[in-house]
């Protein structure tokens, strides 16, 4: 591996001219794409746009991309960093000069990622996130892959230099990687409720822009027909709803196994000795590291199939990263002793063996609550339309929402003890969200009149990462709970981060 | 040396045993100020729209409209008064207490180790009543950070300044 010295202010590969040429012709593109299709319609119908023929046309394109490309050299050219012993130092801008100096030790995350045009000209991207807001992001678009590794171990490296002088990078192993099969089961497995909803919106909004073409098809006079409500057309309606919600849900699971499969191509788990490292992705490769004293929450989720088939999700939620970044840190696919074995990692003393303690019964009354309002605001609209025919569909309602009742509070428990609050909750997935005591920033009682009637309060408690709620237990034990957690954040001198 | 005792849980100090400080009464002002323009707002859209749009379900329906607004409008006041007096907030020696509302009670305890910082503002009319807005940031999400409305002016700088040097002493 040639080593490349970062003391000097160095450019980035040379590649990096074509990503940014790429990126920002990318966007222009997308900025104006509505423009594009209004000039290619009304090309197609006078053979001129604006006076304009086409070739002039073609010409302002060219001179466009050209700028682009002007720029995107300049830009290539006027972007130095160097590494001095405490700092990332980065100068940018072509006309107005940048300067940003990133102090090792403030470094969040470093990532390095590779999409589709950086995978064919075989660069990777590196990105550096600091905890400050999401403007201080820096990204250096275009580095060979030994430099950009070589980068990160520097930026690391020293960053952590300060916290223990262990050498770092002595013992790596892979610890897990993840098979195609396994990686199928777990698309086929996952709730396809979600990309049932996604695709039902996305549908909605497609019929919504193109209303009128469906116009002309006399959708319209069709649907109408069948809505004609004698019994024989009822059940054809009844048919055909089957039939759209058969063909939805086989659409969503198509989508959810190819999603998974994209996103998690290849996802690899990589041991180093203080620092966990995420490689994955089909068509945009991202590498992540995990350290563990930033890290905020962890949440395992699983269900009940997946549960069979062995297959745990393991999310780690980090301090100030944003939502998008939030969701790859999730290692899907996980065996529960694999899961065991990287909770350990990441959190010292862990252990399972903490005393459950169950909600209040009064939780089932907010579970059924939060159905049975939904349902009562369905029959209103059905009532209108069906009449007193279609009553029995409710019985299928109240099924589920027995069901949900049911399911919702089996899964619900919380455990507490000197260093960690573990709470269990989901219907149809399994959750188990872990924090460490020492990272709470805030801790909240809340209860409604009725529940201060019946002393029963819920306790919520926020970390930089999330907020979780232990719901509906007896007052007292909520207060004790929050006396305990306060006293704990108050009573240690433990950084959050 | 490192020790590791027994707690004895119901030897913690207890937020019960707080005793809350309700904010400035003057702040009622305020709020009732707030309410009276948000309503009076909608009070003349309704009448514009009695006088002005010739629209015949807005007639016929005009005084059920006027009624449920009208409701609405008492509920919310009477609703509002009560909650004000749940407004309340207490300084510990390591903590920052605020309690509020009515329908849903909530009290909320801030660390003063975990205050990224603090943010004192005051409105106009707030000048007007010498009262302060005293809003305290964690790295939380925004459910943790407080806001507490209605202090004395006075008050609010004192708390402050003796919140900000605790939190530089801790840094």
């Amino acid at each position: 591996m040639q080593i490349t010295d970062f003391s000097q202010p160095i450019r980035q590969s040379s590649k990096g001219i074509i990503i940014i040429f790429g990126f920002n012709a990318y966007k222009f593109f997308k900025k104006f794409f509505v423009l594009f299709v209004a000039f290619g319609l009304s090309l197609l119908k006078k053979k001129s746009f604006a006076n304009l023929s086409p070739t002039i046309i073609l010409l302002i394109l060219i001179g466009i991309l050209l700028i682009i490309l002007a720029i995107a050299i300049l830009k290539y050219l006027n972007f130095k960093f160097y590494l001095s012993k405490d700092d990332f130092h980065l100068s940018t801008g072509i006309i107005n000069k940048d300067n940003t100096i990133i102090p090792k030790s403030k470094i969040q995350n470093v990532y390095i990622k590779q999409n589709f045009l950086q995978q064919i000209i075989n660069v990777v991207s590196l990105k550096i996130e600091t905890a400050g807001d999401n403007k201080s992001e820096i990204e250096i678009s275009a580095l060979d892959k030994p430099t950009a590794l070589q980068l990160k171990k520097e930026l690391f490296n020293k960053a952590q230099h300060t916290e223990a002088d262990l050498p770092l990078y002595d013992q790596t192993d892979v610890f897990f990687k993840v098979s195609p099969k396994r990686l199928i089961l777990e698309g086929l497995s996952q709730n396809h409720l979600k990309s049932f909803a996604i695709i039902a919106s996305f549908v909605f909004g497609f019929y919504y822009e193109f209303k009128d073409y469906f116009k002309d098809l006399k959708i319209r006079d069709q649907v109408e027909k069948v809505v004609d409500l004698d019994d024989e057309s009822l059940l054809n309606l009844l048919l055909i709803n089957v039939l759209i919600i058969a063909i939805g849900l086989l659409f969503s699971l198509i989508f959810s196994v190819l999603k998974t499969f994209v996103t998690n191509f290849n996802l690899e788990v990589v041991e180093h000795q203080k620092t966990i490292e995420i490689n994955k992705g089909l068509f945009n490769k991202v590498s992540l590291s995990l350290t563990p004293s930033r890290i905020q929450n962890i949440v395992i989720t699983t269900n009940r199939i997946k549960q069979y088939l062995g297959l745990y999700t393991l999310s780690v939620k980090q301090a100030m990263v944003n939502v998008k970044q939030q969701k790859n840190f999730a290692i899907v696919a996980l065996e529960k002793v694999q899961v065991a074995h990287l909770v350990d990692k990441l959190l010292v003393n862990y252990t399972t063996a903490i005393e459950v303690f169950k909600p209040e019964q009064y939780y089932k009354r907010i579970l059924a609550l939060k159905l049975i309002i939904p349902m009562v605001i369905v029959n209103i609209p059905g009532f209108i339309i069906f009449g007193n025919r279609m009553w029995w569909i409710n019985l299928v309602l109240v099924f589920i929402t027995i069901l949900y009742i049911y399911y919702g509070y089996k899964k619900a428990y919380y455990k507490v003890n000197d260093d960690f609050v573990v709470i269990g909750s989901g219907v149809i997935d399994t959750t188990t969200n872990i924090l460490e005591t020492h990272k709470i920033q805030a801790v909240k009682l809340r209860q409604t009149i009725f529940q201060k009637r019946r002393q029963i309060a819920s306790v919520v408690i926020s970390t930089a990462s999330k907020d979780v709620t232990i719901p509906y237990i007896k007052e007292k034990q909520a207060k004790q709970i929050y006396n305990f957690l306060l006293y704990k954040v108050e009573s240690q001198d433990k950084d959050w981060m | 040396m490192f020790t590791n005792q027994h707690i004895d849980i119901n030897s913690l100090p207890n937020i019960d045993n707080v005793a809350l400080k309700p904010i400035s009464k003057q702040y009622l002002k305020i709020i009732i100020f707030n309410k009276l323009l948000v309503y009076l707002a909608l009070f003349t859209v309704l009448f514009l729209a009695r006088f002005i749009v010739d629209k015949e379900v807005i007639q016929s329906n005009f005084w059920y409209l006027f009624s449920v607004l009208l409701t609405v409008c008492v509920i919310n006041f009477v609703l509002a008064l009560l909650a004000f007096s749940k407004r309340k907030y207490a300084i510990r020696e390591h903590d920052l207490i605020y309690a509020q509302g009515l329908l849903i009670h909530s009290i909320t305890t801030v660390p003063i180790s975990r205050i990224q910082h603090i943010e004192e503002s005051r409105s106009w009319l707030a000048r007007q009543l010498n009262l302060a807005t005293l809003k305290i940031f964690t790295a939380g999400e925004s459910g943790s950070d407080l806001s507490i409305k209605g202090l004395p002016n006075e008050e609010a700088k004192q708390i402050n300044d003796f919140l900000s040097t605790k939190v530089n002493a801790n840094n």
